[in-house]
């Protein structure tokens, strides 16, 4: 599988990527490097503590990321998430639950074709 | 860094993310033509810049940080200054119009959106340093010129005052130890009464027309001006011409009736013998119709004529020189003014540490002046 293919498979703009970092050297790097963010497990466990706050922060982190390698399926269903958490004093919590749940499903899809294309 | 280092070196940027795949990309993209500083948060960014900002040419900012965000560094570079020498060029993914006029607002130069380019990303930089670089080369260029301007100016000025003085066959320092005791006393007068409202400039131009004070006795006879002993009461009478053939001779210089310095000077030339009760000359304007400069510059001449020795007299010693002035035995000045020069009286006595004082703190307001005037001329806001 090429990186293209991987893009195809998690549903992302390779073409938009490509535009934009210039190099395919550079889209595979930081693809590779996704595997490694933090910021979804930071995301999931501050939610986990109620700590909306921190779960506001990473869940933004998480969104630039997402935008700037053009993972489109994170990034639209976290852009969500990241606006029901954005006044963090007072979230609507099973709002943000449900957003999270299909962030989550949206970062797995992502991380199991980035590892897909990492093995071939 | 010279002008010309300045638009070809290798500059420095700091960037800003807490996001480390973000900070990695762009610093992946700009690093083949910048050295990169990095910071994950708004604190180490401002640490990093309290050290090193005179060798940081951009920083690129985030907005939402830990610990501190990009919105709070902004405010702190307006307020601490930086923010006129080093640009922010702000990276987000909020693409609220908010955001990106709070942004503007508090000084950012640019605001790039996420999912940036990294081609995009690289011109806007470079044409936010250049402008930035091109801009201090400017200002450098204007404050040289300003500076140079000031320098030949106070020349001239002590030029001028100084063949005065060589035909008085005066003492060679009266003239720069009136100067020295006018800027004092305007200090002094500022500290007690604000009123008078005198701004760092007026203290510069009065502190340097003061030297000018007795321009007009090179239109007075020689043989009155240096006569030894007491003077006849016509004599006296023409000496006393001097005040107005000073105003006059400035009067009547072309071309530099509007400046600031010369109007200064011609009050000072004119009105520097009158008296706060009126029995002064030419004119006998009385309290505040003399206007301040010639009021300090009358005391200060006052002083410095006690206490230094003429072809007509001895020196008198600090004690009774300032006993005379107070008890009025040289004519009625203004209380205030007088309470002004017992203020100083700690420094009085050492005309060394006179002299250092007030030369250091008109040096310190010319070169703030002209810093100002030069980022006055090429200012962004």
């Amino acid at each position: 599988m090429n990186i293209k293919g991987c893009y195809e498979a998690f549903g992302g703009d390779y073409d938009d990527v490509l535009a934009r970092l210039s190099k395919e050297e550079r889209v595979e790097k930081y693809i590779l490097r996704f595997l490694d963010d933090q910021s979804f497990v930071q995301l999931k466990a501050a939610l986990a503590e109620g700590n909306t706050e921190l779960a506001f922060r990473a869940a933004h982190t998480l969104k630039g990321v997402a935008q700037n390698l053009s993972l489109t399926p994170i990034y639209e269903m976290d852009f969500e998430l990241t606006e029901t958490l954005r006044n963090y004093n007072s979230v609507d919590m099973d709002l943000a639950k449900a957003q999270f749940e299909k962030t989550q499903e949206a970062y797995n899809k992502v991380i199991e074709a980035i590892k897909a294309y990492k093995e071939s | 860094m010279s002008i010309d280092e300045e638009l070809i070196s290798r500059h420095t940027i700091l960037i800003v993310d807490d996001g480390d795949i973000n900070r990695d990309m762009l610093s992946d993209i700009l690093s083949d033509e910048y050295n990169i500083l990095e910071a994950s948060n708004g604190i180490q960014c401002l640490q990093i810049l309290a050290k090193e900002r005179s060798r940081i040419s951009a920083v690129l900012l985030d907005i939402n940080m830990p610990e501190m965000g990009g919105f709070e560094v902004l405010e702190y570079m307006k307020k601490e200054d930086w923010i006129e020498d080093i640009p922010v060029i702000m990276i987000s993914a909020e693409n609220d119009i908010y955001f990106i006029k709070r942004a503007y607002n508090l000084g950012a130069s640019d605001y790039i959106n996420r999912p940036f380019d990294a081609d995009l990303v690289k011109k806007r930089v470079r044409n936010t340093i250049m402008l930035y670089a091109k801009q201090r080369t400017l200002q450098r260029l204007v404050a040289k010129e300003i500076l140079a301007n000031v320098k030949t100016n106070s020349l001239m000025v002590s030029v001028l005052a100084h063949i005065v003085e060589f035909r008085n066959r005066e003492s060679s320092d009266h003239i720069s130890h009136v100067k020295s005791l006018t800027y004092m006393l305007l200090k002094a007068l500022e500290r007690r009464d604000p009123s008078y409202r005198l701004t760092p400039e007026d203290e510069y131009i009065i502190s340097t027309a003061s030297a000018l004070h007795d321009i007009g006795k090179i239109a007075i006879d020689d043989e009155i001006l240096n006569k030894p002993g007491k003077l006849t009461s016509d004599e006296y009478d023409a000496m006393k011409e001097h005040a107005m053939q000073g105003y006059t001779i400035l009067e009547n210089v072309p071309d530099i009736k509007n400046e600031e310095l010369i109007r200064i000077a011609k009050e000072i030339c004119r009105w520097h013998h009158e008296r706060y009760d009126g029995g002064g000359y030419p004119d006998g304007l009385r309290g505040e119709e003399i206007p301040i400069s010639a009021q300090i510059v009358s005391i200060a001449d006052v002083y410095d004529a006690l206490t230094s020795e003429r072809c007509y007299k001895k020196a008198f010693d600090h004690e009774t020189a300032m006993k005379m002035i107070l008890d009025g035995e040289c004519g009625t000045f203004n209380p205030k003014l007088l309470r002004c020069l017992q203020d100083i009286e700690y420094i009085l006595q050492d005309r060394d540490r006179l002299r250092k004082t007030a030369e250091a703190g008109l040096t310190e307001i010319a070169e703030r002046l002209i810093d100002s005037a030069g980022r006055d001329l090429y200012s962004r806001r």
